[in-house]
């Protein structure tokens, strides 16, 4: 089986070009993989594989090649308003814009529309792209997505997305040795990293480290990461009295970020709204068997709690995120190695590579596979002379063939839905 | 109980089902044998097979509910039913370690992919939505495991009843076998044509038998092929054999090691036999050498120039195949 693969790679400063750098290798060790190159022609493949984020100089190009040829889509986060925003109007189509605004709210999504475009409202990418994630466009081009979360593929479903969902884990990098920094410490040391802004929760994360500093003196916050236009931090800092409990680095190379993440003691990564992504910067703290606080939404929901301590977006974040800075603090070692049996149980790169070939080899042929079998069952229909095919509609759901299915998901014994039916119904078993 | 059928091929999923039928008759319960026939070629029609399993209904029979369906192979255990616990002989192993193997029958087209990852999925349904699964052998389990991610529990199963006995040593070795490449026959005869002391029994019969005569032919008469045997016969060449051989290649379970243990026989098999190898042990059950024929040559001389030794062998066999019962099994299939 040839693969066109279509991605972000390095040296682009993306968390999904960074997943790809990981994927490539192990997927290559399997199958044969193209990398598609943008403004080249398009590689002849069994199947492609598109990996969209919400990105639009990183995306737009494999948003084009999705258009033009369709194949399996890597949903690496549900929110895309920015990427549509910037392959409509950023390119001069606000029509298209207005379409899929309208797609995804009807007559009221098209008013909306308008009135961005007429600079009558504020720009919905920027200012609530949560309500309005604009995936529609994207679903209707896909053969069969990729998800790395129930949540985004239960977003997808609630949006009428019908073909075949794989629910396949973010790859953990495999772990050699990690030298801690020995120039940033706290006891503990508390680290944050990643873009630096209200969305990640950085105030309410402030505020409770604050909390927590007054029962121990010493520690420190690690805060790792561009901060945001409008965000202002310093001032944040000082009016929390925090100046000299937070260490702030912008941008830092990969070896350097390891590093920096192997000498804390607790990693924070906290998330509201959700664009329905699952970080990288999880994956890796937890890879490293780092005691990790996240926000209990989305995808950061279904971590095990075991490994995780989730804290909820409500009135008493603040003090439940200062309580539980507390106990990952004390609780570091049993934490961390739950962290990193989880890891290896599901995010192990040679499991995620085969669920991905799995994935693949079924969108390659599956629908070979259903016709044939369905073609059959038909003539055997005809022949005897069934009328109902109720029955046998939800039998062939329940395997994977006809309808809305469920095929080879991650833990591969989630039935169908009960019957969905839509291909029967629609006429398949017609000989 | 639902087994699929191969027409006109009986081997030992076919005995341990019928044996199983008669073990929950024997105690008490009403119990009936459910079958369709099996053919999974070409291509998808493997689909259609499990599509067939999946139509039957079990609930009920003749107005009477059916309390329990215990299913052993693929695709019979694609049937549904509430209460159904599935005891997991052999998957399609062509859509698993069989795949790109001179044993696999699908190819590279993107249709033959798909179908593997069809079967995967059916595995996954139909193993996943049963109340218990048990494999035959830790081997069978660990294949769940690793491909499937199903966590299973440990249930070996009786070989047939046949009346066994034990008896002094002819000095000949005996392979029981159906006939067909993965059965590995042609490295006993390749054995035997490297020792020339060496006299062998093949008891069974399959689409390789034609080639295994011929490549036994140059071998002076000391190969028997004996086709398919009646019981008593059957067990009375357990009895006078030097050992049974019995090595395919990665076996899932393997009633014949378990035969002739309880014809007090030692076994000489391969490092690669998989299943087998649970119970026969290098020096303590039996004699476990590389799957070349020098190396099984040499275990057939090491069995043949101490007869004594190799009957200590297969008594220490003896005590561990007494040890698996049907009362075992029924109980947990049952519990």
């Amino acid at each position: 089986m040839r693969v066109a693969y279509y991605s972000p790679l390095p040296p682009s400063r993306s968390g999904i070009a960074d997943y790809s750098s990981l994927l490539l290798p192990a997927l290559r060790d399997r199958v044969e993989v193209v990398v598609a190159d943008p403004g080249r022609r398009a590689p002849a493949a069994d199947v492609c594989l598109y990996h969209i984020g919400n990105d639009p100089d990183a995306h737009g190009w494999i948003l084009d090649a999705l258009g033009r040829r369709p194949g399996v889509v890597v949903l690496h986060e549900y929110v895309l308003h920015h990427l549509i925003a910037g392959t409509t109007i950023g390119r001069r189509d606000g029509r298209a814009y207005l379409a899929a605004m309208e797609r995804e709210l009807g007559v009221a999504g098209r008013l909306l529309g308008l009135g961005v475009l007429d600079n009558l409202l504020p720009l919905l990418w920027e200012t609530q792209p949560e309500r309005f994630p604009l995936c529609g466009p994207v679903l209707d081009l896909a053969a069969g997505l990729v998800v790395h979360s129930r949540f985004v593929e239960r977003r997808a479903r609630e949006a009428g997305y019908g073909g075949p969902v794989w629910r396949i884990p973010h790859p953990a990098w495999p772990m050699e040795h990690v030298t801690p920094v020995a120039d940033v410490a706290g006891d503990p040391l508390i680290g944050c990293f990643g873009f630096l802004n209200m969305n990640k929760r950085v105030p309410e994360l402030l505020r409770a480290f604050a909390a927590f500093r007054r029962h121990r003196p010493g520690a420190r916050l690690l805060l790792v990461g561009a901060a945001a236009e409008r965000f202002d931090l310093t001032r944040r800092l000082e009016r929390l009295g925090l100046g000299d409990g937070v260490e702030r680095l912008d941008y830092v190379p990969e070896e350097r970020l390891w590093s920096l993440m192997a000498a804390c003691d607790v990693l924070v990564n906290l998330r509201y709204p959700t664009m329905g992504e699952t970080s990288g910067s999880v994956i890796r703290g937890l890879s490293l068997g780092k005691a990790m606080i996240v926000s209990d939404v989305g995808s950061f929901a279904e971590l095990p709690s075991a490994a995780v301590l989730k804290v909820p977006v409500d009135e008493l974040e603040v003090p439940m995120l200062a309580a539980a800075l507390e106990l990952a603090a004390d609780r570091k070692e049993a934490l961390g190695s739950a962290a990193r049996r989880f890891i290896e149980r599901e995010h192990a790169l040679d499991r995620v590579a085969d669920l991905y070939v799995a994935a693949l080899e079924d969108a390659a042929g599956g629908e070979a596979v259903a016709d044939a079998v369905l073609r059959r069952v038909a003539e055997a229909v005809a022949d005897v002379g069934v009328t109902d095919t109720t029955w046998l509609a939800a039998r062939l759901a329940e395997i994977g063939l006809g309808g809305p299915s469920e095929p080879a998901s991650e833990h591969g014994s989630e039935r169908g839905p009960e019957p969905g039916t839509d291909r029967i119904r629609s006429g398949a078993l017609a000989p | 109980m639902c087994a699929p059928q191969v027409p006109f091929v009986r081997g030992g999923a076919e005995l341990m089902a019928e044996e199983l039928v008669g073990a929950l008759r024997t105690r008490g319960h009403e119990a009936e044998l459910v079958t369709i026939p099996f053919k999974w070629y070409p291509g998808t029609r493997v689909v259609d097979q499990a599509l067939l399993w999946r139509l039957a209904d079990l609930d009920e029979a003749d107005g009477r509910p059916i309390d329990r369906v215990i299913a052993t192979k693929f695709p019979a255990y694609c049937v549904r039913h509430p209460n159904k616990v599935v005891w997991v002989l052999h998957q399609f192993r062509q859509a698993y370690d069989y795949d790109r193997t001179e044993l696999g029958q699908f190819g590279e087209s993107a249709e033959d992919r798909a179908t593997i990852q069809a079967v995967r999925r059916l595995d996954a349904v139909a193993l996943g939505e049963a109340r218990r699964v048990f494999a035959t052998s830790r081997n069978v389990a660990d294949r769940l495991r690793r491909f499937n991610g199903i966590e299973s529990e440990l249930l070996p199963h009786p070989p047939q009843a046949l009346p066994y006995r034990s008896a002094p040593s002819d000095g000949y070795v005996l392979s029981v076998n159906r006939l067909d490449r993965a059965k590995r026959v042609d490295l006993l005869l390749e054995a035997a044509r490297l020792d020339t002391t060496l006299r062998l029994v093949i008891v069974g019969d399959g689409p390789d038998r034609g080639r295994l005569e011929q490549l036994a032919g140059g071998l002076d008469g000391r190969v028997e092929f004996a086709g398919r045997v009646e019981p008593e016969r059957l067990a009375d060449l357990y009895a006078r054999s030097l050992a049974v051989y019995y090595a395919p290649v990665d076996e899932d379970f393997g009633m014949v090691p378990y035969e002739a243990f309880l014809s007090g026989k030692p076994v000489l098999t391969t490092l690669d036999a998989g299943g087998p190898l649970e119970v026969v042990e290098d020096g303590a059950t039996g004699v476990v050498t590389a799957p070349d024929a020098a190396a099984v040559a040499a275990g057939a001389a090491r069995l043949a120039a101490d007869p004594a030794a190799a009957s200590a062998l297969g008594a220490a066999g003896k005590l561990v195949a007494e040890r698996v019962t049907w009362d075992a099994c029924v109980d947990a299939l049952l519990s």
